[in-house]
């Protein structure tokens, strides 16, 4: 038992800064999660580049865009032009733009394509600061945010800010929908 | 010579997956003794530490600071905490003591150090978890009231009450055991 005289929550921390070791199997079992996730990005990314979609017209409203700052604008080009039926878990090439005439480079990061996780990034093209790359996106609900200059994370002006996830960085909130028609 | 956090983020974001398992290895001891203490059993401790690991390399894209991996991966331990707290109180389930490491802390006298273990697993169970999370990172991670900020998201003057009336509380809880 512990010595009463001395400040008990001075012994009580003590004994709770004992380390509690796990063993090696749980190194393990994070290991089988962790190689799972890897070769299920690299299936998906191969699935994903395979079937990539075709590029999508240009918003004509860059101009006033740059005028306005640092705006961003998803658009989903198939389907406001050709509007066919597409199914649930199909991919939709979605439109990613960034106003942003002082940056160096962007790319879009997201869950759709693992957080540019192993050079997976779709890097933007730069058309007079206004950045702009086109990506097939599945249907669902996903994160993502812009990569400006390689470092400075940047959540989607104009796109609704997802829930804070535990990372600590800003992201925006997409949402590609099924059409029904 | 050891790899930096950095260097092995690098790693692993190039493609190198088994270079996670030194990440693994060197933060696993070192959280798990905060997720054991404020989860308050082993099992669930686990979980949410495996959770957090696998969660943190889902998203090592997005660790903005790689050389201070260990830092973010606590943050979202320190999350998944709260989640898996919050699940276990929706089941209805109790603090429970963890057994592991009451054995564990049996070294000179066995009995009365698992005894004194019990109490103090007991005395912080009956903590709110906020007062617990606030305890456990001020007095045994020793963590700063601005580091601790930036983890939990809540402000310093609400930090240092949490943890002013979590000291509280365990005395009075203390006591009472050694009075009874």
């Amino acid at each position: 038992m512990p010595d009463w005289g001395r400040n008990t929550l001075e012994l009580m921390v003590q004994e709770l800064q004992h380390p509690v070791r796990l063993d090696d199997s749980f190194d393990r079992r994070v290991m089988v999660r962790v190689r799972r996730i890897y070769a299920e990005r690299r299936h998906r990314g191969i699935i994903r580049w395979l079937g990539a979609a075709a590029s999508i017209s240009r918003r004509p409203a860059w101009a006033a865009a740059l005028a306005a700052g640092v705006v961003a604008v998803v658009s989903f080009g198939v389907t406001r032009e050709r509007k066919p039926a597409i199914p649930a878990g199909q991919a939709i090439p979605v439109q990613f733009v960034l106003v942003a005439p002082e940056a160096h480079s962007v790319a879009v990061v997201g869950d759709f394509n693992n957080w540019g996780l192993g050079d997976t990034a779709l890097v933007a093209e730069n058309h007079n600061g206004v950045w702009s790359v086109s990506a097939p996106v599945h249907t669902g609900v996903h994160r993502y945010a812009f990569l400006v200059n390689g470092k400075q994370w940047v959540a989607d002006p104009t796109a609704p800010r997802a829930a804070d996830d535990d990372f600590g960085q800003p992201s925006s909130a997409l949402v590609v929908e099924a059409s029904t028609q | 010579m050891e790899s930096s956090d950095a260097a092995l983020v690098a790693r692993v974001l190039h493609g190198e997956v088994n270079a996670y398992s030194a990440l693994v290895s060197r933060y696993r001891d070192k959280y798990a003794r905060y997720a054991v203490h404020m989860l308050g059993n082993r099992e669930d401790a686990e979980e949410a530490l495996q959770d957090a690991f696998t969660r943190a390399y889902r998203s090592l894209a997005r660790c903005e600071d790689p050389e201070r991996f260990g830092a973010w991966l606590f943050r979202i331990l320190v999350n998944r905490c709260r989640t898996s707290g919050a699940r276990r109180v929706r089941r209805g389930q109790t603090f429970v003591h963890d057994e592991t490491a009451l054995l564990n802390a049996s070294e000179e006298h066995p009995a009365e150090q698992t005894m004194w273990r019990e109490e103090i697993e007991r005395a912080l169970g009956e903590l709110s978890a906020d007062q617990r999370e606030a305890f456990l990172l001020k007095y045994v991670e020793e963590l700063g009231y601005d580091e601790m900020a930036e983890i939990t998201g809540v402000g310093v003057s609400a930090l240092k009450m949490r943890v002013m009336r979590a000291c509280d509380r365990l005395r009075v809880l203390l006591r009472e055991v050694h009075s009874a």
